[in-house]
């Protein structure tokens, strides 16, 4: 019975201390950096060069990237061709360089 | 105040976290490729160690000792210093957006550093008061910091030497890791 009070205790306190940092410490971020890295597949493998997914997803928010296959674990239908279209919808001048193969 | 220094000093040359006890390997190997980045590393594992010990040292200690679940250390000590690890992102991402970037997945990273639970578990079996806990955290600490900003120096600087083909990259840093340990081991007669 103890355990799990002191337990249950200690994770409401440490959850409500980040609640609070979370509400002090907030930054405000471009929505669509958030929209592309959801659509890449998440492993954080590195393989594209840039740190990360998010990083990736930055990187084609921003215009820095030309192709989108370096993405190895990518797939064509459920990463590529959404985020071409979203970058095309969304950020049209920078799409214009964006293409999935090289 | 010599013994307080005294602490520092044997915990941060004698009784180094990644040279001599060979914790907190990932960071080392994984950061140290600038300086800059190493530098806010360091002092984000220094605050997270520190201000882990000053929580999970009472909490042993004054909760789950008395109450006879010391089995409990572990996963207590993973909740605390995964809590200060998210907190410390959430600053790093407030106060300074490109190192948040350049630090990348290894901050989160910080929270399986197993230098941080090392450090927290060998307070309880070697501190002998909560000052001398928060003293031996905050050289254990800076000793991370010491040996990660050395090996950022020397890696930047391996950069522009001419490495054989098949040594560039991480064989090379390795090699200088071991190098660098061997270095670390002339000090262990120093106190």
């Amino acid at each position: 019975m103890i355990p799990f009070v002191v337990l249950g205790a200690i994770g409401l306190i440490l959850a409500i201390a980040i609640l609070v940092a979370n509400k002090y410490l907030h930054v405000e971020e471009d929505q669509s950096v958030e929209t592309v890295t959801k659509l890449l597949p998440g492993y954080n493998c590195g393989a594209c060069g840039f740190p990360g997914c998010s990083g990736f997803a930055e990187a084609i928010v921003e215009g820095r990237v030309e192709v989108l296959s370096n993405c190895k674990p990518g797939k064509e239908d459920i990463n590529f061709q959404p985020i071409l279209a979203f970058m095309r919808e969304e950020k049209s001048e920078i799409a214009v360089k964006l293409k999935i193969k090289e | 105040m010599t013994t307080f220094i005294l602490a520092i000093l044997s915990s941060m040359l004698i009784n180094n976290v990644i040279l001599m006890q060979f914790l907190g390997i990932c960071p080392f190997l994984g950061v140290s490729k600038k300086i800059k980045a190493s530098i806010g590393m360091s002092l984000a594992v220094i605050f997270v160690m520190v201000l882990s010990s000053v929580i999970t040292y009472p909490l042993y200690f004054y909760i789950l000792k008395p109450l006879e679940i010391e089995y409990l250390d572990t996963i207590c000590f993973i909740l605390i210093i995964a809590t200060l690890v998210q907190i410390v992102e959430l600053i790093i991402k407030k106060v300074s957006k490109p190192l948040y970037k350049s630090l990348g997945i290894y901050l989160p990273l910080i929270t399986t550093n197993c230098a941080i639970l090392g450090v927290a578990q060998s307070n309880i079996t070697q501190a002998e008061n909560f000052f001398n806990a928060f003293t031996l955290a905050l050289g254990t600490g800076l000793g991370f910091a010491l040996v990660m900003v050395l090996f950022s120096a020397i890696r930047e600087k391996l950069e522009s030497c001419n490495i054989p083909k098949p040594f560039r990259g991480v064989p090379i840093a390795l090699i200088t890791a071991g190098i660098l340990a061997l270095a670390f081991m002339g000090l262990t007669g120093l106190i």
